[in-house]
């Protein structure tokens, strides 16, 4: 019993001092992260997992943008055992002087096939269930939708001149899934309603509700497959629907998250490891000096710091619980009813993980507490270096993490090969540097020699102080940089608008209308650029589905309907990136240009010939030029451009894209505007300006949170190493200052010391920045790399600077204590 | 009942990088308890590495060493759990204060009346108002007079000191020998002191020299 209440006590102790407390710290910081990551993710998995029933409608739904010729449809009717037809289209409805952009769902009789609606009589009312949508005549609005409209149950709405009487707040609808993480406003009418001319082509979509025995999904998906080139399918098994790609990509995020943060962890603890080695070995030696075997010893001391590994959880578990409640609750914007789950055994379980990672970085440290002797008690022998060892238990710890966190092995592979690369290249110039400046010195006077010579004395424990540092540095200058470029990416679609009004877009039956409106309202049409829908099919015959894995943002775009439009001349607001753009003149119509940064992403190349469809008809075309934005004339652009030759032989509806400058008397005549043409979709620039906001503030607290962890962490290894090494440091100024040296000199040779390492430190930061940009950039988030070299130059001078100044006051700091003190250590 | 540490003809060298040094050869030696031995001699002569194998910290080259406790021969690892040791250095524990650096080896034997003990001793010591005071708040006579009695209060049999007043001055060190003599008397434990101090060593039962690998009984 005294054994273990000593054993606590001299855990208690060990907390007094500085790196007590900062390991401490960093393993409550690194299990607070892991268990908030851990108890959000099985949130949200189990979100998925009890709502698919809710949330597909159906067994097998497949989606195209025209709805199927009646042979077709009679196909698919035959094969299955029940289909329902939805469609869904974006139209803007009015009620008073109010209106909305909503995504308008046209139901049948038979939707939905599984699961059921959930309607109310007011937003916040009771809910109810309903089998079936709504009946011919009537229109059921979303709650947020009715509180824009201010409209009620009983309410009429018109919509192309048909009347359509509100009958219910739709709350819930079971093939929500297909949505994926849409937010959009949202209503529900019986197709029966809508006038024929309303349902309009392109960016439109069909789907349909299939549900079946295996066999007959399976032939459904195979016809679909062979007949249907365009269609797309998602299942309610086989993980194939639009939130688990969304969910994995961000998953891939923050299992890269937690291998850095893990590292920085893993260096913060070696740094006080270090120490804590030291005082343990001393301290069982003395144990062992009154007859206590060293297996008691090691226990005791494998006990205290158990104890503290113990204290630490507890606190990162009530924190993680808060954190977790605070992010899911953010979540629910994407997730609409996830709920914050308190999973116990994903707890014990991250816990016993984290136990096991830091047993692993610790097995080096039990490994040379076993050779403690009472021999260096009398001989003062040293410790020894074990800086091999210590690396390979935080390789095999970081590998572990690896293989529990994350299933992107190719991801993981390419941080841990940019830490290995920074980790060479750091080995590598600290001896170099040492080995040389020593050689250089030895026949010189000063300080710098001297400061040579005195690394090169301790070029075991320097290393592992450069290793640190730059691991560190490298981590946290890595994810700057990512942040930086996906916030600039985020940035980048708030190009600047040209008007206050964008045309988002608008069919040629629109045009007329919007010019006349302008006019009589004081308005004016800035541009107006015309497309066709084209959905990309192959790349060189190669279907698109196949074409590439890996996750992209252009390749989700892309499985869409995407713009095309046509031109003699290069845009005002475009310039040449590559490749020969074609000639006013040019007969060859099937040439087609393609914006740079989509072209790189997808690994096009000229010469690839990409096959669309366009209306009812496949298109070939050569890819011939590309073309970037040019910020400043005109914010309307296209990612495909053809020749304006080649519009003669498509057969398909034009539509409009575009941009107008309303007065601010115009805007409250819109209404009458949407009411007559409700297909015509407009932007108002507020509202457009609005939605980018929600989305960057959701980007911003995701990684600004994720930013606070890692330099927190990052802190932690700088005070780990100004700590680690404070006792070397006060004994060498206490030598010296006993040997004549004034207080301004030893402040001088320390910031040598810290200056040389800190400078080799950021070069190997720097590198490994360099690798890890190369790789992950390009593969993992589609993303092209282009370091900025001032910004890079930057940061490593911030870097060195910051680490003098922190080893600056740390020597300030232990000179201010007598010589014979800093001698005494 | 014998308790006893028996050398045998031992002998002790160490490689350096371009020799290997020999501290001594064929040396034998017989230490039992409620004995008190003082090894003296140069720096360098081989007293701590001939400290060390006594205790049963170290093997020897060659040569053979046996340890009797209680008429039984045991293992190097059962005399230690026998043994107590003194240092130069005192080595304290620096995060506890003096009863407890006291009241330490009683405690990691399991004993209840730890504190009680080493309340005793300190008394005996004469710092019971030094209970509560740190290492770094004692005297280097105070703390190792606090060393000593932790050496002795868990009543070993044997005790090794390696240059026990090597940090302290005249008039200490004076204090702290009779303490340490009367100590191993009272406890009738065998006491085996490595020192520079003739004075020192004059207190001890046996005096022997160790110079250029010979062991011989000083005057």
């Amino acid at each position: 019993m005294s054994k273990i209440q000593l054993t606590l006590e001299n855990s208690l102790n060990d907390l007094k001092d500085g790196d007590g407390r900062i390991s401490l710290t960093t393993q409550a910081a690194l299990l607070m992260f892991l268990i908030t990551l851990t108890l959000t993710s099985a949130s949200i998995q189990k979100f998925l997992a009890t709502n698919l029933d809710q949330m597909l409608g159906a067994d097998l739904v497949v989606e195209t943008h025209a709805p199927l010729a009646d042979t077709q449809e009679a196909t698919l009717r035959a094969m299955a055992d029940g289909v329902s037809v939805t469609g869904l289209s974006g139209i803007t409805l009015t009620h008073g002087d109010a209106w909305a952009r909503v995504q308008l769902k046209s139901v049948d009789d038979h939707y939905p096939l599984e699961g059921t609606l959930k309607i109310a009589d007011s937003p916040g009312a009771l809910e109810r269930s309903a089998d079936r949508g709504p009946k011919g005549g009537e229109i059921w609005l979303g709650a947020r939708l009715a509180t824009k409209l201010q409209a009620r149950v009983g309410d009429t709405l018109t919509i192309a001149d048909t009347p359509l009487k509100v009958s219910a707040i739709l709350l819930h609808e079971p093939d929500r899934l297909m949505e994926g993480h849409n937010v959009d406003l949202r209503a529900m009418v019986h197709s029966g309603s809508l006038r024929a001319e309303m349902a309009t082509r392109g960016k439109d979509r069909t789907r349909y509700l299939i549900s079946g025995t295996p066999t007959a999904l399976a032939n459904v998906e195979e016809w679909v497959g062979e007949t249907l080139p365009a269609a797309s399918i998602v299942k309610k098994q086989g993980g194939r629907h639009p939130l688990a790609s969304f969910w994995q990509r961000t998953e891939n995020f923050l299992g890269l998250a937690s291998v850095i943060l893990f590292f920085l962890g893993a260096v913060a603890l070696d740094m006080t490891n270090r120490r804590w080695l030291a005082k343990m070995r001393y301290r069982l030696a003395v144990y062992s000096s009154f007859g206590t075997p060293l297996g008691t010893g090691i226990a005791m001391a494998m006990g205290g710091w158990l104890i503290s590994f113990l204290m630490a959880a507890a606190v990162a578990t009530a924190l993680a619980a808060l954190a977790h409640g605070a992010i899911v609750a953010k979540l629910q914007a994407v997730f609409p009813g996830a709920r914050a789950n308190w999973d116990a055994l994903a707890i014990l379980k991250t816990t016993g993980l984290l136990l096991m990672l830091l047993m692993a970085l610790q097995l080096p440290s039990i490994l040379k507490l076993a050779r403690s002797s009472l021999l260096s008690l009398i001989r003062h022998t040293g410790e020894g270096h074990y800086v091999w060892a210590r690396l390979a238990a935080g390789l095999l710890a970081v590998s572990l993490l690896a293989a529990a966190y994350s299933d992107n092995w190719l991801l993981t592979g390419m941080t841990l090969a940019a830490m290995g690369v920074a980790l060479v290249l750091m080995i590598v110039l600290t001896w170099a540097t040492v080995r040389l400046g020593d050689l250089w010195g030895r026949r010189r006077a000063g300080l710098l020699p001297f400061a040579f010579f005195i690394m090169r004395q301790r070029l075991f424990a320097k290393s592992a102080q450069v290793m640190g540092l730059g691991l560190s540095g490298l981590l946290l200058l890595f994810t700057l940089m990512l942040m930086r470029d996906l916030g600039a990416m985020m940035e980048g679609y708030s190009r600047t608008h040209d008007g206050n009004l964008m045309i988002s877009e608008a069919q040629e039956s629109h045009v007329a209308a919007l010019v006349t409106w302008a006019d009589e309202n004081g308005a004016k049409v800035l541009t107006l650029r015309p497309f066709v829908y084209a959905k990309l099919l192959t790349v060189n015959g190669v279907r698109l589905q196949d074409y590439m894995q890996k996750p992209s943002d252009s390749m989700t775009t892309l499985q869409e309907p995407v713009r095309l439009t046509w031109t003699d001349e290069m845009p005002q607001n475009n310039r040449l990136a590559g490749g020969t753009f074609w000639q006013a003149d040019d007969t060859a119509w099937q040439q087609i240009s393609l914006e740079q940064e989509v072209m790189t992403d997808m690994n096009f190349s000229y010469g690839d010939t990409l096959t669309y469809q366009i209306g009812d008809r496949q298109y070939d075309f050569t890819l011939v030029a590309s073309h970037v934005f040019r910020a400043g004339r005109g914010s309307i652009t296209f990612w495909f451009q053809m020749p304006a030759t080649a519009r003669a032989h498509i057969d398909a509806p034009t539509r409009y894209m575009g941009s107008m400058e309303l007065p601010d008397a115009a805007w409250d005549k819109l209404a009458a505007l949407w009411q007559q043409n409700p297909t015509l979709a407009l932007a108002p620039l507020r509202e457009l300006t609005e939605r980018f906001d929600q989305i960057l503030a959701i980007v911003t607290q995701v990684t600004s949170g994720y930013a606070g962890m890692i330099l927190l962490l990052a802190l932690f290894v700088l005070a780990a190493s100004v700590s680690g090494f404070r006792a070397d440091d006060r004994q060498k100024n206490g030598l010296l200052m006993s040997m004549g040296l004034k207080d301004r000199d030893c402040l001088w040779l320390n910031f040598h010391d810290w200056a040389v390492t800190a400078l080799i430190a950021a070069v190997g930061a720097v590198g490994g920045t360099w690798a890890a940009g190369l790789m992950i950039y390009e593969a993992q988030f589609g993303m092209t790399y282009r370091p900025d070299l001032m910004w890079v130059a930057g940061t490593v001078v911030l870097m060195v600077a910051s680490v003098c100044v922190v080893g600056y006051f740390a020597c300030r700091q232990s000179l201010k204590v007598s010589v014979r003190d800093l001698l005494g250590g | 009942m014998k308790t006893a540490i028996e050398l045998e003809n031992i002998r002790h060298e160490f490689d350096t990088d371009k020799e290997c040094i020999r501290l001594f050869d064929n040396l034998s030696l017989s230490i039992g308890k409620g004995q008190s031995l003082a090894i003296v001699g140069p720096s360098g002569a081989g007293k701590s590495s001939l400290l060390s194998i006594a205790a049963g910290l170290e093997a020897p080259t060659g040569g053979m060493v046996r340890f009797f406790v209680r008429g039984e021969e045991v293992d190097a690892r059962t005399l230690r759990a026998h043994s107590g040791f003194i240092f130069q250095q005192f080595h304290l524990m620096p995060e506890l204060d003096a009863i407890g650096n006291l009241a330490l080896p009683l405690r990691l034997k399991g004993r209840r009346d730890a504190f009680d003990q080493a309340a005793a001793w300190l008394d005996k010591v004469g710092l019971k108002d030094r209970a509560r005071h740190r290492p770094h708040q004692l005297s280097g006579g105070e703390q190792q007079r606090i060393a000593l009695a932790r050496a002795f209060i868990s009543r070993p049999d044997f005790i090794f000191a390696d240059e026990p007043t090597g940090n302290l001055d005249v008039r200490t060190s004076e204090g702290v020998t009779s303490l340490m003599f009367d100590c191993a008397r009272e406890t009738g434990c065998g006491l085996v002191i490595v020192t520079h101090s003739s004075r020192l060593a004059a207190q001890a039962d046996e005096r022997l020299h160790l110079e250029a690998g010979k062991l011989e009984m000083a005057a």
